[in-house]
């Protein structure tokens, strides 16, 4: 049997991935949005609006937004589109525990052949992560057993850890899981979370950036041997200070550590997320 | 009794029996959309049947069975009003081909009700009303023809009973939110009206016999949220009847696929109901109107009825596992450890230490077993252990000495965790924490062998004396450079400078030039005697 590679494979994302920039042009990479309205206007994640223009947006708004997941027929145009061209699809979803965008997924799924729909059990740049790792080995070629076996590693041994700078989105839009207990926006405590079984759970309570630091090293630390290979992506949501450090302290603990690449929330977890917070995502290979 | 009237019977019971159970079937409903309106639609499109049919006054079964086809099309609202028009259709279909409505009949008319339903919708989904009819229909047709009509009902009811429960795990929305599937709990009740009401005419000798059934718990559990529910991709929900000469069905449902989803087209060519979930409904309204006169417009802001079922089904919040008492001064500082988690305040402060009894009686107040008691004060710690020891509730007592070492514990705080965990964490979170209290000497003295003249400002840290001069800033900055020599990273201020010349704003400045790289954190604490406290991690 023909193996998988980058010409025969392709991965569907949905928006929530928060993809860097640019990387929807990459070939065999295809991304579904979810919507974000603001009162009665609707716009795609990451096609009417990126990044800034969610941001800028979001300061300017009266009315706070709201999102929605893709639909059936979302997912199905994008499956039978690109099944006419590749043999073998990737879906790759934020929890299910978050949205019901893995369920409109697996569903499309159902009525065309060849796609693997995946609860990712994490949300933001972990799935584009998962999607680059798993690039890597299309890169080489491998087969569909190895694939699968690949992402389920992924799934079960992913790290991420946020730090944000508020709860009140995560708070109003409901999102915040095992995390709903967590004190913030008060004493100046800015949470760190992290997700544990598809949900947003408070990883550690800190005030001040040094505290923050040093809850980082510790959750790397707790994840992570010092000679290990950490393939890592560091994600923000306006704030343009965070991600160098983060990464600064990621390499500097972590030699080996392979830097795969910078990114920016999305409209939808921007919504959730709210302004201000830093993240970043890890595997160990 | 005449066919009509036997129809207007049966019908209204349905009606009644829909309507009883019309809050809980919007309760139910989370699929495709959680707008709460199942029971609604469904109460309202059976409303239309029973308005057609008091309408009209021609007898017999096919003028009664069009009659009740087509108020169910007239009516038909939401996804499942319009599902329910062609189950109704179905069976009517059967109905009026034959006179009577026997066993044998009805089990005839329910497949056809099924397989109407089946046709209507363009890709069907399992674990809804389309499942709970197909298990209804399959069911009837087990049942022997030697059986009348009252066994075939229970046995159908029966069916429905159990394809209802297996709903909730067909579909990854229903299992999600823990419930039963609307539309198809929502048939079941209607069946169960139609038997009783059947079971009336009976009574009454029309020659058409019926069963009572028990109405039986749906097995659904009250229904509330853990979480606001995600929004539909299209915010508005919008059915009409079409009336033209020749209407173009596929035309037209190839046209809703286009603009949005969950799109209906049922009905003949000269009456179509239609049903489409878009984001733009004046669209549909325009397009339609080239095909014929439009009526029973229906458009519904699902995003606005998710939101008012979330509203009404909001969880309330999940009771604490372990709760904190605190001893606090100060109206600012109270409000801070509010903020923090505390569920209970004690006054307390230098000068009115609370007695045990007092410390009791606030413990008492809540409704937790595990306990954790901030003293914030060396003075309480010794009757906070007392209180500890006289209540039935497991007490731990964190040994706080200061009000910033209470605050430093409180962020600690997990209310999911038990009082042991908590207060280990708390520990943890005060080690290596200073605290500082800087206020005015109310006479001359020597402490520490340091000279202080009444009136003087003294800065005091873990109760040594550190600093002594005229102003509150003189003695603030000593106590900040005292913090950063110890390698603090973050302080915490406290204030109270009411009359005093000193301002939030100006201790803000002192600190960031004689401490640059500390973090200090300056809230007005509002604490007696003690203009200012501090506390260093």
């Amino acid at each position: 049997m023909p193996g998988l590679t980058l010409e025969n494979t392709a991965i569907v994302l949905d928006s929530t991935g928060d993809p860097p920039k640019g990387y929807v042009d990459t070939p065999g990479i295809f991304v579904v949005p979810l919507t974000v309205h603001f009162g009665d206007e609707s716009y795609r994640d990451g096609v009417d609006l990126d990044h800034g223009q969610f941001f800028a947006k979001l300061q300017a708004s009266s009315v706070l937004p709201t999102t929605s997941q893709p639909t059936v027929a979302d997912f199905l145009a994008v499956y039978r589109e690109v099944r006419a061209t590749y043999d073998h699809v990737f879906s790759l979803h934020l929890s299910s525990k978050m949205s019901g965008t893995y369920g409109a997924a697996s569903r499309a799924a159902e009525a065309v052949d060849g796609v693997d729909v995946y609860d990712t059990k994490t949300v933001t740049a972990p799935i584009t992560l998962l999607a680059e790792r798993l690039r890597a080995r299309l890169a080489q070629g491998c087969s569909l057993a190895e694939a699968r076996d690949y992402i389920a590693y992924f799934i079960a041994n992913e790290k991420l850890l946020i730090h944000a700078a508020t709860l009140e989105y995560l708070r109003r839009g409901g999102r915040i899981g095992r995390a709903a207990s967590l004190v913030g926006d008060v004493f100046d405590i800015k949470p760190l979370i992290t997700n544990v079984d598809g949900e947003l759970a408070g990883y550690a309570k800190v005030r001040g950036l040094k505290k923050a630091f040093a809850a980082m090293e510790r959750f790397l630390d707790e994840n992570s041997r010092p000679d290990d290979t950490v393939y890592f992506a560091v994600i923000e949501a306006l704030n343009d200070t965070e991600p160098a450090q983060i990464r600064e302290l990621i390499e500097q603990a972590r030699p080996n550590a392979e830097f795969v690449f910078a990114t920016q929330v999305g409209a939808v977890v921007g919504t959730h997320i709210g302004p201000g917070a830093a993240a970043f995502t890890m595997i160990v290979e | 009794m005449n066919v009509r009237a036997a129809a207007l019977t049966v019908i209204e019971a349905a009606l009644a029996a829909v309507e009883a159970e019309r809050g809980l079937i919007n309760d139910l409903n989370v699929y495709p959309v959680p707008d709460g309106d199942t029971g609604t639609n469904l109460a309202l499109t059976v409303r239309a049947v029973v308005d057609e049919l008091r309408q009209g006054d021609e007898d017999g079964v096919p003028a009664v069975a069009a009659a009740v086809t087509k108020g169910s099309l007239m009516g038909a609202r939401g996804n499942s009003g319009v599902i329910l028009s062609q189950i109704v259709r179905g069976v009517c279909d059967v109905w009026s081909a034959s006179d009577l409505l026997g066993a044998h009949e009805f089990k005839a008319a329910l497949a056809e009700g099924a397989s109407a339903a089946y046709r209507a919708v363009k890709e069907p989904v399992e674990g809804t009303m389309l499942t709970v009819i197909r298990e209804m229909a399959a069911a009837a047709q087990g049942v022997p023809d030697s059986f009348a009509l009252d066994k075939v009902l229970v046995v159908v009811e029966e069916a429905g009973r159990v394809a209802v429960e297996k709903t909730t795990d067909q579909l990854p929305a229903l299992q999600k939110a823990g419930v039963v599937d609307a539309g198809g709990y929502g048939l079941l009740v209607l069946l169960r009206g139609v038997a009783e009401g059947l079971a009336r005419v009976a009574a009454g000798g029309a020659g058409v016999r019926g069963a009572t059934l028990a109405p039986r718990a749906p097995g659904a559990p009250p229904v509330t949220l853990t979480q606001p529910s995600e929004l539909s991709r299209y915010r508005y929900c919008t059915s009409l009847l079409i009336k033209g000469e020749c209407v173009d069905r596929d035309a037209v449902e190839a046209f809703l696929g286009r603009i949005g989803d969950s799109a209906l087209v049922v009905g003949d060519e000269r009456l179509v109901k239609i049903h489409v979930h878009t984001d733009d409904p004046g669209v549909v309204l325009s397009e339609v109107l080239r095909y014929g006169a439009i009526g029973e417009v229906e458009i519904n802001d699902m995003h606005e009825q998710t939101r008012a079922r979330d509203d009404r089904l909001g969880a309330p919040p999940e009771a604490p596992a372990t709760v904190v008492v605190a001893v606090v001064a100060g109206e600012g500082n109270k409000r801070l450890f509010r903020e923090l988690g505390c569920h209970a305040i004690v006054d307390g402060g230098q000068s009115m230490n609370p007695s045990a009894a007092q410390l009791l009686e606030a413990v008492e107040t809540l409704a937790a077993d595990e306990v954790i008691l901030l003293p914030n004060n060396g003075n309480v710690i010794l009757t906070a252990e007392q209180a500890a020891g006289m209540s039935r509730r497991r007490i731990a007592v964190v040994p706080t000495t200061s009000m910033p070492a209470g605050l430093a514990a409180m962020v600690a705080f997990t209310a999911d965790d038990d009082a042991v965990g908590n207060a280990r964490a708390m520990e943890n979170a005060l080690r290596g924490l200073r605290s500082a209290e800087i206020t005015h000497a109310v006479r001359d003295s020597e402490v520490d062998g340091v000279v202080v003249r009444k009136g003087q400002a003294i800065g005091l840290v873990d109760g040594r004396l550190v600093t002594v001069a005229d102003d509150l800033e003189t003695v603030y900055a000593g106590v900040v450079q005292a913090f950063a020599a110890a390698d603090a990273e973050v302080v915490t201020v406290l204030t109270a400078l009411n009359g005093s010349p000193t301002t939030a704003a100006r201790l803000a400045e002192v600190a960031a030039s004689v401490a640059p790289d500390l973090e200090v954190h300056i809230y007005e604490g509002g604490q007696p005697l003690y203009p200012i406290l501090a506390g260093a991690e």
